[in-house]
């Protein structure tokens, strides 16, 4: 087994990623070269202009907010213009541009603007690469996953992501169902299961009837902006509030690092929260108190009845959606006999309580949340290019998550292929010409629920066009709209009588164009993804170093003096006297990674010293 | 597996031989499937029987998905085979679609019936409804509550149809049962009521006719009989009672009388024929004076009493003046 190409399955997810293969016949996560199972879905372009991703982007993320992205999943093939990205540009501190068509979405980092598809390739890559050093020799081939409802838009970007990342993607499949293949793989089930999948951006309910290794998807259900960042920012919104309203109206939403501050906090509060009763919220110097005043700092306890009381309306958000797919597809709660949670989000006890009271079951317990989706993505990976010993082969039968159709006359949504119905499928339908010698023929492509078809999201409009002259309502053409297992629409066209193929243009996507991802794959990735430092980078960075190191030095007698009248900053300077001791260490080794990695706490560390200074100044009249 | 499926069918030799990772069973499975597409029917492509359950059809798909799944064949070369697989796959799914559903199945399964199935069903399905339409009617018969409830039902429609037809005796006759078997309604005790009532005024009017047709023949004892008899029926009916009274004048039985013509007083103390009554029995009681205004108040209210007139007459007074 060991000559056969390594394979890979990959949880690109809103907050986290996560990289898995089958080794020996065993699904298992790939830890990143540092080490972390998770890798944040962090891409940063630091000050000094290095592009980092992961680990490294998230450290940085509070002094760098505007040049730090995260949650790019939120805004993979949207349109631009959107509910959705309209939403995203009031609360994301980084800036968002319309595409060159004015269709897709672009985000301005330092200088570029680059497309969503290529920063998720980064954090793609940045995976590959992982699972590269992993195995010791090159991956090219994996399966990515997404939530279940993503439309066709959101699927094709992905996929797109995935080729700027160097990657062949095998198949594009739903992080639900990847779930289930994950619990169900090696055992022998013949059950109804429901994947209650909450993540850090979206939310999806499937279901699956598994018998006989096949995993047959039933229905699915979501919402793709419902997860863990909506209850952080209700954790936030709180924050914020009684804060103004203890310092007189300071509002936070102005400083854009405080925001980040703020960030941290509440996403660190509500994990805490899943296994305490209360905890802590303390962030020291947040922001400037004004002209001649002192900083201010936040200081705030949460217990888990407020969470829960701020966050309620998210939960029954979610049994509201999982009650109306299990109604779609006539299951009863009693006849499903396992519900799986997947996502951090479920760690949440109020999330599994809802749950439970809901499927009158306990939850199944014996996934990881945070990892098994990408090994359910391996294993399928593994499925599809390896033939399985007899008896472990799996089959993934999914369904299309939307409505798919097109616009009609009084601009109405009339439906081609329904949801729910099971993929690789393809649907005929005949257009005949309304004019005389008409040649083409417009035909916008839709996917929703809605009626009406402007609710709907177009996914592109496609004109038919050479279309033989004749007297009008002569010449039929038959479209064939295929959806294939990756979930992403296909169309063609027929002349019913003469059989010619019909050619098909493509006037709009959300996304890249074909000609610009061919520009995207001609550049090297690594220009987007600098890997190593040369020798003069280092002389370079050292001497950046010790310039900080010299300005914190220089601090430390006032911090003292404000240590001794602040309850703030005692564990601050404790983690200072840490970073110092490692950033000596590496320049002791000339070790350029480790120093970059130090180099943004050793910023931070200055910050908060500046701050813990001027309070020590302050009452001496200055 | 079964060599006999594939014969008398014509394979393409080209895709028999086509160079694919496939061996040639199943090459003719997958070839037969697909020349297969539109000729069979749901049943026959999963290969069940007509008929067969939704359960059925689900097990017999996940069995076909495995032959029929391109995702099976990973890592083989495929060529033509792929498209042919992705059609029967297609096909396969649109079957169980169909068949795993109850209501869809059931449908289909109506269409697709045998010539012979389809008269054993229909036969069956009449049957089932004439027992269904019997188990109701012995239902109603057995079960107490049901029964009362319909005979209350049936009384009642036939109170209101006598009602109608001025039948006022049977009308209430029929709702008194009604009633009997349902007290507790209202309504019902009211329609009854009324139905009584006018009852008892026809019955009235019928005897107070026989008892003018006994006055008529001289039988004065027949007739205070049937007065008496009237207005026990209908105690308000004024022309029973002062009928009566006179009646009981005839025979002789003043004291009778006197009460009789009483109780026309009360029922119709503005109606000439009471104080008519009045008048003849206080004349016979030998007070004039009394009988006389009795009389003339009589009058006044009815001028048309000739009897009265001709008592005033007697009296000689009236007379004198009219001369």
């Amino acid at each position: 087994m060991s000559d056969l190409e390594p394979v890979i399955g990959i949880d690109l997810g809103t907050t986290n990623s996560v990289v898995a293969t089958v080794r020996d016949g065993v699904p298992r996560v790939i830890p990143n070269r540092s080490g972390q199972l998770l890798t944040p879905s962090i891409v940063a372009v630091a000050k000094n202009g290095k592009k980092l991703v992961g680990t490294l982007a998230k450290r940085q993320a509070i002094t760098n907010a505007e040049n730090t992205v995260f949650a790019a999943k939120r805004l993979i093939g949207r349109r631009w213009g959107s509910k959705e990205v309209e939403d995203a540009r009031r609360v994301l501190p980084y800036t968002l541009v319309a595409g060159p068509e004015g269709h897709d979405v672009r985000v301005a980092l330092a200088g570029r603007t680059l497309s969503v598809s290529e920063l998720s390739a980064t954090v793609l890559a940045e995976l590959k690469a992982d699972a590269e050093a992993w195995f010791g020799r090159p991956v090219r081939k994996a399966v990515v996953t997404v939530p279940a409802y993503f439309n066709d838009g959101q699927r094709q970007a992905t996929k797109d992501a995935g080729k700027i990342a160097g990657l062949e993607v095998l198949r594009i499949i739903n992080e639900p169902t990847s779930a289930a293949l994950a619990y169900g793989f090696g055992k022998q089930i013949e059950k109804k299961v429901v994947v209650f999948d909450l993540g850090g951006g979206t939310f999806d309910v499937s279901i699956l009837d598994i018998g006989k290794s096949v995993y047959d998807v039933v229905a699915v259900g979501g919402d793709t902006y419902l997860g863990g960042e909506d209850f952080d920012r209700r954790v936030m919104d709180w924050l914020t509030f009684a804060f103004a309203k203890e310092n007189g109206g300071v509002d936070l939403r102005q400083d854009k690092m405080a925001l980040q501050r703020l960030k941290d906090a509440a996403e660190k509060a509500k994990c805490e929260l899943s296994n305490g009763g209360a905890t802590s919220i303390h962030l020291p110097f947040l922001v400037s108190g004004g002209e001649g005043k002192g900083a201010l700092h936040l200081d705030k306890q949460l217990t888990r009845e407020k969470l829960e009381e701020l966050t309620k309306d998210l939960v029954d958000r979610c049994i509201a959606v999982a009650e109306k797919t299990l109604k779609d597809a006539g299951v009863r709660p009693a006849q499903v006999g396992e519900v799986i949670l997947v996502g951090g989000m479920t760690r949440m006890p109020r999330v599994q309580k809802a749950v439970k009271d809901f499927f009158g079951k306990e939850p199944h317990r014996g996934v990881h949340p945070e990892e098994v989706v990408a090994l359910g993505a391996a294993i399928q990976a593994q499925a599809l290019t390896a033939p399985a010993p007899k008896g472990e082969e799996v089959l993934l039968l999914d369904v299309t998550p939307q409505n798919l159709g097109i616009m009609v006359v009084g601009g109405y949504f009339q439906t081609v292929i329904p949801k729910s119905t099971t993929v690789p499928t393809s649907q005929t339908h005949l257009f005949t010409t309304v004019q005389e010698s008409q040649t083409s023929v417009r035909i916008a492509v839709l996917q929703g629920e809605s009626e009406r078809a402007v609710e709907n999201e177009l996914l592109g409009e496609f004109i038919l066009d050479g279309i033989r002259p004749a007297r009008r309502g002569e010449v039929s053409i038959e479209v064939t709209f295929e959806i294939s297992a990756d979930g992403i629409v296909g169309v063609s066209a027929r002349d019913v009588d003469t059989g010619q193929q019909q050619s098909i243009t493509v006037t709009a996507t959300s996304g890249l164009t074909e000609d610009e991802l061919k520009r995207i794959l001609d550049e090297q990735l690594d220009d987007l993804l600098e890997k190593k430092a040369s020798a003069g980078e280092w002389e370079e960075r050292r001497d950046r170093v010790l310039a900080i190191v010299a300005e914190i030095e220089a601090l430390v007698p006032a911090v003292h003096a404000a240590l001794e009248r602040t309850k703030f900053g005692k564990d601050a300077v404790q983690k200072a006297e840490g970073v110092l001791a490692r950033v000596q260490a590496a320049i002791d080794a000339r070790d350029a990674a480790a120093l970059a990695r130090e180099e943004e706490q050793l910023d931070r560390t200055l910050q908060l010293f500046k701050g813990l200074a001027a309070q020590t100044r302050q009452p001496a009249g200055k | 597996m079964n060599g006999d499926r594939f014969q008398g069918v014509a394979f393409d030799q080209a895709a028999l031989s086509e160079d694919v990772d496939l061996d040639a069973e199943r090459r003719r499975e997958i070839l037969l499937a697909e020349a297969n597409l539109d000729r069979w029917s749901h049943w026959e492509m999963l290969g069940i029987a007509w008929n067969a359950t939704s359960a059925a059809a689900k097990d017999a798909y996940l069995e076909k998905v495995k032959l029929f799944h391109p995702d099976r064949y990973a890592g083989k070369r495929l060529g033509s085979y792929l498209s042919r697989l992705e059609r029967v796959f297609k096909r396969i799914t649109e079957a169980r679609d169909t068949l795993a559903d109850e209501a869809k199945r059931a449908a289909y399964a109506r269409t697709t019936a045998p010539a012979t199935e389809f008269t054993r069903i229909e036969a069956r399905r009449l049957e089932d409804e004439r027992r269904a339409e019997e188990r109701r009617a012995r239902l109603a018969r057995g079960n107490p509550l049901v029964a009362r409830v319909a005979r209350v039902q049936e009384f009642v429609q036939r109170g209101k149809a006598a009602l109608a037809e001025g039948k006022y005796a049977a009308a209430a006759n029929d709702l008194a049962l009604a009633q009997g078997l349902d007290p507790k309604n209202a309504e019902l005790a009211a329609l009854a009521q009324e139905a009584r009532r006018k009852a008892g005024a026809a019955k009235a009017t019928e005897l107070l006719q026989k008892g003018i047709e006994a006055e008529l023949i001289g039988n004065a004892a027949a007739a205070l009989e049937r007065y008496r008899e009237a207005l026990e029926q209908d105690p308000a009916n004024v022309r029973a009672a002062a009928a009566a009274a006179r009646a009981a004048l005839a025979t002789g039985d003043l004291a009778s009388a006197r009460a009789l013509a009483v109780a026309a007083m009360k029922a119709g103390p503005r109606t000439g024929l009471a104080h008519e009554a009045l008048g003849l029995v206080l004349e016979a009681e030998g007070n004039r004076k009394e009988a006389r205004r009795a009389l003339e108040r009589a009058l006044e209210l009815d001028p048309k009493l000739d009897g009265a007139k001709a008592r005033l007459k007697k009296l000689g007074l009236l007379g004198g003046l009219l001369g």
